[in-house]
Formats: structure tokens, C-alpha cells, sequence
């Protein structure tokens, strides 16, 4: 924080005041500097202490929508050979699901699984990029969560509960840690440009929260966020000379003391300080053609998700938060649903983000990023290891994998696990409440002391509390 | 907001309650519980109010009963009140606050020249009689029963009918229904009017939280608990002012609430189903079945030319994909349908899926120039679909089942699948004002409910409601959590106060219009809303009100002094919601599997897009940015108190977002068309349009300097976007 110049008592009003009445024009830097000095007072994003030490500052969640199928990527179930084309085993009771009861032939994977890294971890071969960083990354093998349908389930691993309503992880976060960065919003969500995930906006909302901690949408161009640019024909001058006028009229309506007012008036000058920021931020023209080429830039396949995924290291690199991210949305072609064709499903799928993924654990670490940075890969929930019509999976709810890399995480390992067929978590099993405890603890958040009142509870993003998986912590 | 104190007493009786919960249903701790709940019937707000004696002061400064209280609490403190706001700013508020649109220059202008002494009683009385206040009410009502126009969750369907609840919302605020009735007509008017239409449609109250419809294995059982859930969990946010919902899972934390009471208020709703009740004539309901014929038809040809422009595609997709099919399943596939046997009719019902191709595949599959024809039929089409005739009116409803009412349960951590003991239909144990007996048939719950809330004895139901209006007018509340009387709440600042309007509410009929002009007569309400630093040291956040609270409009309400002031506003009321357009980043928000087009179909009328914000379609998973970014609540759980946050996306939208520029696009071409040419003229017109004042000498200035060099629109949105505009003052 900078040193006062002098007593904020002194306030720019009567500086406008002053040049209202005719003494000529006011210094627009001087306005600027003492803005930021007066950011921090008001700025309901100004940076916050978190309430233990911790190495990650910021989270990049890549989610990907539809839920992919680990016992075919990262969660090997070779015993399913052996069941191949038989029904599930009675002594593993029913498993209902959204479309299938749990009586179709069990469905052993199309794809070969190797060890990589110095942990020897397994992945299959539809993930060749992202395993060469096995040893970067902590798998949790058995969480599990509450809904067989794609919307709650959203919900819940987003926000923690089956219903929309409730903020999300990323409003928790900036609700509990504010913003390194003054010129770019706090929290930035990316979706998959062909449509939204099926749980939709609530996904990224604030909830009750107040909506200044709500998921911002951000996409690459020179219009990345709504309403940045003013319509066609306002030019910049013009429009710099209309917003002096309008914070003329803000100081002339602000007491010295009114951080309300004085709230408005930093909001404008940081909406206006964005216009310039936001579409630096998304320009990848800076970026060398090598680091284009690692997240796939050159290729028609992986450009949209690589695209994607170099923003969000832009993102974090520039103090934002917390960054959602998405593959898959809208039709049911460019989601990981695999109901039918699982292999065309995931062929298609992991190929688009295999090796944008990997290249933003190899950047990240390259650039000195991933110690602070807490990479979240995983879905609203797993697959069945039985059939759905054939060829495809349904969901499976009951265990599936997710992995943490980067800030804090003890890579090269793998914790907890699923029945030999991959039906359900034993074991050490992990509740959605579980996976936002750690995700908070790795932040230096403790669930317990962030909540806010609302109709009468104090709410909180893991509501009767979760485990933090000591495990994953390094 | 900071949690007061918990006694360490509460927490004692909490571990005691909690101790009981899994033996609910059983005798000994029931007994036990129920004792305790016994023992807990002393807490203020579980005790019928008696009316307070007036505090005599020694005053001119108190008008009305209100202020003596005011005054006597802030004496008793070392505070004075505020001096009175000025005349021009008190007309803006209580016209902001009573119609949520801005005065006129020329009421302003008439109220100033207005010297008798009863000018302002004289303002009151004509916005109490506008159309305008109920619309105002409407809003606020809104937001306390989460009122939207779809389902919610991914699917987020239309609500084609629950227009009319919102209607009927605005009616009963401007008729001044009593509010007794009002809560009965909500709760149960499809049983205490089955003929009366408004009452009916009143009932749309039950069923207005979000609905989770979805295909696949669907679990009934869950599926209606998730709806009683809805039904029985609104009663205690919006009418008993407490978290009833806390004891679905566990006997309450902190209040006594037990959660048998839960279950008995589930219990209620146990025989009711919603339903969509005939409310057209028969001419409406002929005129809509031949208005769907024709449209259907007129549909039907380019339906026609779409399927056969695909058909070849999707036909080469389908011969691939049977090329690829397991020889199994295409030997199956390929048995004639009725010679297949069991094993095969499965076989072939797995090829059917794998030879499907969705929309985007058979897109892809075809060439552009056909491509290219297929969506200029497409596009034909969708047009085409604007014009599908309104559904034949019926009201958005509940109704009671005619079977047998099922047994409730109390579900052991609100789980369906772990059921324990039964309980019968009944009331919160710790309220005994009224010891009415519910009816075991499904007909006559809600009613039985409805009247134990309507008991002009009831502890509760007059003060939470006076609560709401006193928040409503200034600011906060006596209690400032509105839907939370109970121990974790905040203690009424003014106990006396709250009792005393309770009281005055039942007694003057229950009439919110009566409580509404009590307290806008104040002295408390007509005081300025400047700072003053020794009160401020003594009571920081005005919880004694010693001056008026300042107040953010909502961006609805922001959203209509814009029209109002550009002079655009459509002042038409009621009826069907308004989509209006949306940039194509929200547009791309809205969950579709299917071909993304007519998703939001913007109503073709263009002077319906600058109606009031309350007409505007309310999606629940897609929000209008302008609104999303001013803390409009997610319609998800009840909004008692809106937030109010300030940051960057606001001034973004507000400062460039085409609405805002084109507003004021009309705002200057208004001032041009009533004030001519004249800069000092432009300037003064727009100061009275939209803050309800001149300019200062400086101000003039500063505008005409800038006008010099910039147009008339960028001035005008400065204004637009002004504190002072935003805010009441």
C-alpha cells in the first residue's frame, strides 16, 4: 500500500468543486493516482488475507462437461476383461443410473493403459500429453457425489449442493480472498463456444453472494467481456471525456467519508482502466509461436481448447483468481456424454484437450506459475463400467477421478480407489464437500470461517463440513 | 452482517433438542422435546404482540405515532433526528418509493407552488391511488417468493401461465387487498374460492420455486418429495418469518422447532398436486384450438422441406453407421421388427441409438449450398414460430388430489429412502394461539394452514409482514432479517414499534396501502439522509433511524427511470412476460442440445421491449446482465433483503451497453423536441427529468462546457449514470 500524500479528508470533491467553478481544468492523473489509493478502501475486491499460509493463489478448474469416463483414462479396471459382455456381478447389488438400471453387459476398455513418470502411474493411451506430467499430478480416485443427472451433479461439485442457487467455488474464493489483479475481474469463466455446460449459469453465479463476486465471461477477440467496448462510434476521447464528466458529477454527489459513493466512482475508473487491460489480456500475438505451438495453436483440433487454456495462464499470470474453464457444451456432439460411440466420444474429446492441458502444466511450471497455481482437472461424475446401448456408458455417480496439480499438491499419486470393476468408491471415499474442503485448505481457506448469513443460516460452500484429503497436500 | 450473541442458554437447549433426532417418533424423547419446545414459548416473537403505549414526547418533531417511538428511542440514546430532507428530494423518494418512476418536472414544479399545509398528504394519496404502486409492491413481493418464469435447472422451460400470479400480485397491492386474505387467497384460494378466478390463480404461490424436470429413469418418490419440499419450505420464509427449513434434516439448531413440526407442515401439503386450471371461456378455448390448428399447418410445410433436404443425409449417415455396427446388433437390426425375439429386440433397440445422428451431425454431413437452403427455410420457419398463439388461459395452480392422502413420514436427514415415524398434518408445536385441528381428507390442509396464519392472534404473521413494509420504506427492517425471527436472527431495534404497527396492521383490516401512508407521513421518513458524525459515533448503522437511510434503486428500477426519463417507457400493465433482445453472449448462454435458434424468442412488438422491468420474462438460469449485475436475486431460495455490491460490470453495463446508449439517444432527442436549441434550457430539462431538480450554478456550467465540444447523448448518459440517479435520495 502506498503512503497517504495527504489527509483523504482533502477530498477530490472540493478539488472538482474548485475547478467546477472555473479554475481550470483538473489533472486527470492526479485523479487516477488518488483513485487507486482509494481502490483499496473500496474495493469490495480488494485482496484478502487468506487464514493460513498456503502456496496457491490462484485455481484454474478445468471441467469437463458431460463427464468422461475414468476407468478408460485414468482409473484402470483390468478385471473387467474378464466380465467382458456379462452382467454386473449380483453381489454389487443395483446401480441405477439416469437411462440404464444396471442390468446391461459390462464394457471392459477399448484402450491399452501404460506407466509413466518416475511414480509410474497409469493413463491410457488417450491421454499421451497429459501423462508425461504424472508425476506433476495427485488423482483422487474415489470421490463421489449425490445425482445421476448432469444439471444437480454440476451444481453440487460447482457449488456443493444438488440445487442451483448456491454460489460457486470461484465466488467463494474471491468472496474470501478478493483480487490480485486491479485492472481485470476476479473470477473468469471460459465455456466451450458451441454452448453452455447443461447445468448452465448457475454453475458460475454468485448465488446470494452479493454479484460482484459472480464468475465474469471471458472470451478471446477484442470483445472479451459484455459491454467492455461502448457501441460503434463512441471513440475512445469521446468516451474518456463523457466518464470525466460523470465522475465530476459522482465527486460532486460524495462526501468525504461516503465509501459508498467513492465505491461507484473506483468502479468506474477500474471498468474504464479494463477496456485497455481486458483485450491485452486476451491478445496472444505477444506469445511466441513456440508456446502457440505447445497448446496446439497451429492445429485445427486442439486451437479452441488450447486457445482457452493459454488465456487462463494469461489470467492467472495477470493476478486473476479463479478461472472456470469447459470443454464441452451445448450439443451433445462436442460433450464427453458418451451414452453411444464411447470410443468416437472420447477419441474426439481427448484429442481436443489432451495436449492443451499438458501444455498449461508444462507452461505453468516453465514459467515459474504452477507452485501458485492450483490446476483442478475433473467432471460432475464418472461413467459405468457397464454398457448403455451397446457402445456407450451411462453415468456413474457412485466413483469416479479428479485430479489437482500445481500450488501445493503433492504430485505423483494416486489416492483412494474404486471396486475392481469400477462401480463404486471404497475405501477412502470422497464427497463433493471433501473435494471443496482441500481445494479451499490449498488456498489457505478454512471452510469453517468462510460463510455468509443468508435466511437465517450461516452458508457455507461444504455445509456440514468436509474432510480436507491430507493426502493431496505436499 | 454480524450474528448477535448466542446465549449460552440456546445452545444448551439446541444440544438437547439435536439429542432427540433419531428417536423422533418414539415416546420418551418426543415428551422430552416437546417440553422443551414448551420451555421456549417465552421468546418475544412466539408471544402475540399487545399493543404498546405511545411514548409521550415532548416534540413538535413527532407527526405520528411512529416518530414518538423513533424519538423516545433515539432520546434515550442521546441522538436527535435529522433535519427533514428538502421538499424537491422528499417528492423523489416517496415517488421513487411508491411507484418506482421518477416525478415529473411539472408534479415537482406543482408540489413546490403547493403552500397548504396538507400538500404532501396530498402527493401521498394520489401515488397511493396509481396503478404504479402495485407494480412497485410487485417487485419487492417477487423477490420474497422467488417468483420466475421457467422451471429452473438445465431444461429452464417456460412458465407459460404463471404470468398471471404476477398480475394477480400487482392487483391485490393496488386493490389494497387485505393482507389476511391476500396470504389465504396464496395458500389455499383453490380451496376457499374454488370459483373466485384471482384467488385461484393466487394459489400459483405453492408451486412458483423451481422445478426439476428431466428425462430418463425418473424416481417418483424423490421427484414429489422435491415438490413438497418446495411447497412446505416457502411457508417459512415468507410467512412466519422462520427457517422452518432448518428442521427438515434435524430438530433446529437454535429455535425450537422440531422435526416432526417440519414433517406436520410437509404433511399439509401431502394431498397437493399441481395443476393448471381451466380458467377460458368457451369461445377463448375454441379460438385457441383453431388458432393451433392453422399455425400447426402453417408449420408443416417447411417442416416438410427441411426433413427432405436432410433425408438423404441422414440416410448416408445411418447406411455408415450400420456399416459399423457390430455384426450382431446389424444382424439384429436387420430381422423384420415383429419376427424378433427377445435377446434381438434388445440387440436391435441398442442399434437403433448407434445409427441415430443428432441435428449437428446431418449439418455437418451435407454440402454448403444445401446447407445454405435448408437455412433459409430454417430461418422461415423460426419466424414462423413467433407467431404460435398464445396458450388458451388457465391458471398455474394447485389442486387437491381426490385419492387418498399418503402418510408423511419424518425422513431421517431429510431422505426419502430412510423413513421414520408418521405424523399428522399439524403446526409448529411452539405457537399456541390457535389450537384448530387440520382435516385428515386432502381438501381443507391449506385452508386449516392459511387461517392459523391469518389469526389476527398470531405472534408472528402481522409483525413479519410490517416488518417488510417498514423495511420496504426505509431501508432495513425493525428486524433487519426479514425472514428470520428466531434466535439467529437480529433482535428488533425497536421492539415497541414493530408491536405497536403489528397491532395498528390487524386492527386497520390488515391493510398494507393504511401502514404504507403511516409511515411515508412520518417525520422519520421525511428526514434527510446526510451523515453527521456524533450520531454516527453512537449508532453507526442507523438501527435507531436518526436520519433516512440512503438506498440503491433496483436495477429494474433503474432500468425504468431510464425509459421514464428518455421518455420510451411503455407504461402498459400486465400480461404475458417480454423477451427482449439480448446480446448474443447471453444468448449463448441458454442449455440447448438441439439447433440453438429461437431459444429466445424476442417478442416482435418492439414497444414491448421498453416496458416496465417487472414485464420482462424472468429466466431462471439466464439473467439480464443490466439486472444480474445490480443483485437482482437468482430466484432460487426467498430474497428477503437484496444485496447491494458495487463493481465494474455495473458501470460497464450501465455506461455501455447499446440499451443504455440508445436511452440516451432518446433521452437528448427528448430534450431537443421540449426544449429546443438552447444548451442552459437542455440542461435544466434534463437535471428536472431525471434527478427532480435544477442544476447548481457549477453544474450548469460544467454541462455547458462539455456540451460544447460533445453531443447531447454522451451528456445525457452521464446523467444516466450518475450516483445521485441511481440512488434514492
Amino acid at each position: 500500500m502506498f503512503p497517504e500524500p495527504f489527509s483523504p479528508k482533502l477530498s477530490r470533491r472540493n478539488i472538482l468543486r474548485t475547478a467546477a467553478q472555473g479554475f481550470g481544468a483538473v489533472a486527470l492523473e492526479h485523479l487516477l493516482h488518488r483513485d487507486m489509493l482509494a481502490a483499496a478502501r473500496v474495493n469490495p475486491l480488494a485482496a484478502k488475507p487468506a487464514h493460513l499460509p498456503a502456496k496457491a493463489k490462484s485455481v484454474i478448474f478445468l471441467f469437463m462437461v458431460g463427464a468422461p469416463s475414468q476407468i478408460d483414462i485414468y482409473d484402470p479396471k483390468p478385471a473387467l476383461k474378464k466380465f467382458a459382455g456379462q452382467k454386473l456381478p449380483e453381489s454389487y447389488g443395483k446401480v441405477s443410473s439416469q437411462f440404464t438400471q444396471g442390468d446391461t453387459p459390462l464394457l471392459p476398455s477399448p484402450w491399452e493403459f501404460k506407466q509413466h513418470g518416475q511414480s509410474g502411474l497409469p493413463v491410457s493411451s488417450l491421454m499421451p500429453h497429459t501423462a508425461r506430467f504424472v508425476d506433476d499430478i495427485c488423482f483422487v480416485r474415489s470421490f463421489y457425489t449425490e445425482s445421476v443427472v448432469h444439471a444437480p451433479a454440476m451444481y453440487q461439485v460447482h457449488s456443493g449442493r444438488i440445487l442451483p442457487g448456491f454460489p460457486s467455488m470461484g465466488s467463494w474464493v474471491t468472496y474470501g480472498l478478493g483480487s490480485e489483479s486491479e485492472n481485470l475481474p476476479a473470477y473468469v469463466v471460459m465455456p466451450q463456444p458451441e454452448g453452455t455446460p447443461e447445468g448452465g449459469t448457475p454453475c458460475w453465479s454468485a448465488g446470494f453472494l452479493p454479484a460482484v463476486y459472480q464468475g465474469t465471461l471471458l472470451r478471446s477477440g477484442a470483445n472479451p467481456i459484455l459491454h467492455l467496448k461502448p457501441p460503434e462510434g463512441m471513440t475512445p476521447a469521446r468516451q474518456r471525456k463523457a466518464l470525466d464528466l460523470l465522475q465530476q458529477w459522482n465527486e460532486i454527489d460524495t462526501e468525504p467519508d461516503d465509501s459508498e459513493m467513492a465505491a461507484r466512482i473506483s468502479a468506474y475508473e477500474l471498468a474504464f482502466r479494463m477496456q485497455s487491460h481486458a483485450p491485452e489480456a486476451v491478445d496472444l500475438t505477444s506469445e511466441s509461436e513456440a508456446t502457440k505451438k505447445l497448446y496446439g495453436l497451429d492445429q485445427a483440433k486442439t486451437r479452441d481448447f488450447g486457445t482457452r487454456c493459454l488465456l487462463a495462464r494469461r489470467m492467472v499470470e495477470r493476478g486473476v483468481r479463479f478461472v472456470q474453464l469447459y470443454s464441452g457444451g451445448g450439443p451433445v456432439s462436442i460433450q464427453w456424454d458418451a451414452h453411444s460411440h464411447l470410443v468416437d466420444n472420447h477419441e474426439k474429446m481427448c484429442s481436443l484437450t489432451d495436449q492443451p492441458v499438458a501444455a498449461l502444466l508444462q507452461d505453468l511450471k516453465s514459467r515459474g506459475l504452477l507452485d501458485s497455481t492450483l490446476v483442478i482437472w475433473g467432471s460432475e461424475f464418472g461413467r459405468l463400467p457397464m454398457s448403455q446401448g451397446g457402445n456407450g456408458r451411462d453415468h456413474n455417480p457412485h466413483g469416479y477421478t479428479m485430479w489437482f496439480a500445481g500450488g501445493g499438491v503433492k504430485g505423483g499419486q494416486a489416492i483412494g480407489e474404486t471396486d475392481e470393476l469400477g462401480v463404486r468408491a471404497v475405501g477412502e471415499r470422497y464427497h463433493m464437500r471433501d473435494f471443496h474442503a482441500t481445494m479451499l485448505r490449498l488456498l489457505g481457506l478454512e471452510q469453517t470461517k468462510l460463510w455468509y448469513l443468508h435466511n437465517g443460516r450461516n452458508e457455507k460452500l461444504t455445509d456440514f463440513g468436509g474432510k480436507v484429503i491430507e493426502k493431496v497436500i505436499a | 452482517m454480524v450474528i448477535r450473541q448466542i446465549s449460552k442458554r440456546y445452545y444448551a437447549g439446541a444440544l438437547l433438542i439435536t439429542a432427540g433426532v433419531l428417536f423422533a417418533g418414539t415416546d420418551r424423547p418426543v415428551d422430552k422435546e416437546e417440553s422443551l419446545v414448551a420451555s421456549r414459548r417465552g421468546y418475544w416473537a412466539f408471544k402475540t404482540p399487545v399493543r404498546p403505549a405511545t411514548p409521550a414526547v415532548n416534540s413538535d418533531w413527532a407527526r405520528t405515532p411512529i416518530d414518538a417511538f423513533i424519538l423516545s428511542a433515539l432520546e434515550a440514546k442521546k441522538l436527535a433526528p435529522s433535519p427533514a430532507a428538502g421538499r424537491a428530494q422528499l417528492l423523489r423518494r416517496v415517488t421513487l418509493d411508491l411507484t418506482g418512476l421518477p416525478p415529473t418536472p411539472e408534479e415537482v414544479a406543482a408540489f413546490l407552488r403547493d403552500n397548504s399545509a396538507d400538500a404532501y398528504e396530498k402527493v401521498v394519496d394520489r401515488l397511493l391511488a396509481s396503478s404504479h404502486y402495485g407494480e412497485r409492491w410487485a417487485l419487492r413481493w417477487l423477490d420474497v417468493v422467488r417468483y420466475a418464469d421457467t422451471n429452473g435447472f438445465e431444461t429452464d422451460a417456460v412458465r407459460p401461465q404463471a404470468w398471471r400470479y404476477r398480475d394477480y400480485v400487482t392487483h391485490a397491492f393496488n386493490n389494497d387487498k387485505p393482507y389476511d386474505r391476500f396470504l389465504r387467497e396464496q395458500i389455499a384460494g383453490d380451496e376457499l374460492w374454488s370459483g373466485d378466478r384471482e384467488a385461484v390463480i393466487a394459489s400459483g404461490f405453492n408451486r412458483l420455486g423451481p422445478a426439476h424436470i428431466v428425462g430418463g429413469v425418473q424416481d417418483q418418490e424423490l421427484n414429489r418429495q422435491e415438490q413438497l419440499t418446495e411447497m412446505a419450505g416457502a411457508i417459512g420464509p415468507v410467512y412466519l418469518g422462520l427457517t422452518v427449513g432448518c428442521a427438515r434434516c434435524h430438530n433446529h439448531k437454535f429455535d425450537p422447532i422440531l422435526q416432526a413440526d417440519y414433517y406436520r407442515l410437509q404433511a399439509i401439503y401431502a394431498g397437493t398436486q399441481f395443476k393448471e386450471i381451466e380458467i377460458a371461456t368457451p369461445d377463448q378455448k375454441l379460438a385457441y384450438e383453431q388458432a393451433k390448428k392453422a399455425y400447426e399447418a402453417s408449420l408443416k410445410p417447411l417442416k416438410d422441406q427441411i426433413a427432405a433436404i436432410e433425408a438423404p443425409f441422414r440416410e448416408a449417415l445411418r447406411k455408415e453407421k450400420t456399416a459399423r455396427l457390430d455384426p450382431k446388433l446389424r444382424a439384429a437390426l436387420e430381422i423384420p421388427k415383429e419376427q424378433r425375439n427377445a435377446e434381438q429386440k434388445l440387440l436391435a433397440k441398442d442399434a437403433e441409438d448407434q445409427v441415430k445422428s443428432t441435428w449437428d451431425e446431418v449439418l455437418a454431413a451435407m454440402p454448403p449450398a444445401e446447407r445454405d437452403r435448408r437455412a433459409v427455410i430454417r430461418k422461415q420457419f423460426v419466424a414462423l414460430e413467433l407467431t404460435a398463439p398464445d396458450p388458451s388461459p388457465a391458471a398455474y395452480a394447485v389442486a387437491n388430489m381426490e385419492k387418498e392422502v399418503p402418510p408423511t413420514h419424518i425422513l431421517q436427514v431429510g431422505d426419502y429412502k430412510h423413513k421414520l415415524g408418521v405424523v399428522e398434518p399439524g403446526f409448529l408445536k411452539v405457537l399456541v394461539h390457535n389450537d384448530t385441528a387440520v382435516p385428515a381428507a386432502a381438501a381443507g390442509r391449506r385452508s386449516s394452514l392459511a387461517n392459523w396464519l391469518a389469526d389476527p392472534r398470531h405472534p408472528l404473521t402481522a409483525r413479519v409482514m410490517v416488518n417488510r413494509i417498514w423495511q420496504f420504506r426505509m431501508g432495513t427492517g425493525l428486524v433487519a432479517t426479514p425472514n428470520d425471527f428466531g434466535v439467529l436472527g437480529q433482535r428488533p431495534t425497536n421492539q415497541k414499534l414493530l408491536d405497536w404497527l403489528a397491532v395498528e396492521f390487524v386492527e386497520k383490516g390488515w391493510s398494507v396501502k393504511t401502514m404504507d401512508r403511516m409511515i411515508v407521513l412520518s417525520s422519520v421518513y421525511r428526514q434527510g439522509t446526510h451523515g453527521n458524525a456524533a450520531s454516527a459515533q453512537i449508532d453507526p448503522d442507523n438501527k435507531l433511524y436518526w436520519r433516512m437511510n440512503r438506498r440503491r434503486l433496483e436495477g429494474e428500477i433503474i432500468r425504468d427511470n431510464v425509459l421514464a426519463v428518455a421518455g420510451t417507457l411503455n407504461p402498459k400493465q400486465g400480461g404475458k412476460p417480454v423477451f427482449v433482445p439480448i446480446e448474443k453472449e447471453v444468448y449463448d448462454l441458454i442449455f440447448s442440445e438441439g439447433e440453438p435458434d429461437n431459444l429466445w424468442p424476442v417478442t416482435p412488438d418492439p414497444a414491448e421491449h421498453t416496458r416496465r422491468s417487472l414485464y420482462l420474462l424472468n429466466k431462471r438460469s439466464v439473467r439480464l446482465p443490466l439486472l444480474a449485475n445490480f443483485d437482482q436475486p437468482d430466484t432460487m431460495t426467498s430474497c428477503p433483503v437484496r444485496p447491494v455490491s458495487t463493481h465494474s460490470l455495473q458501470s460497464l453495463s450501465l455506461f455501455n451497453s447499446d440499451f443504455m446508449n440508445r436511452q440516451a439517444e432518446a433521452f437528448a432527442a427528448r430534450l431537443r423536441r421540449e426544449s429546443g436549441g438552447n444548451a442552459s434550457r437542455q440542461v435544466r430539462r434534463a437535471f428536472q427529468l431525471s434527478l427532480a431538480r435544477d442544476p447548481s450554478p457549477a453544474e450548469l456550467k460544467l454541462a455547458k462546457s462539455f456540451l460544447l465540444h460533445a453531443p447531447l447523448s454522451d451528456f445525457c448518459l452521464t446523467l444516466l449514470n450518475r450516483n445521485e440517479f441511481v440512488y434514492v435520495p
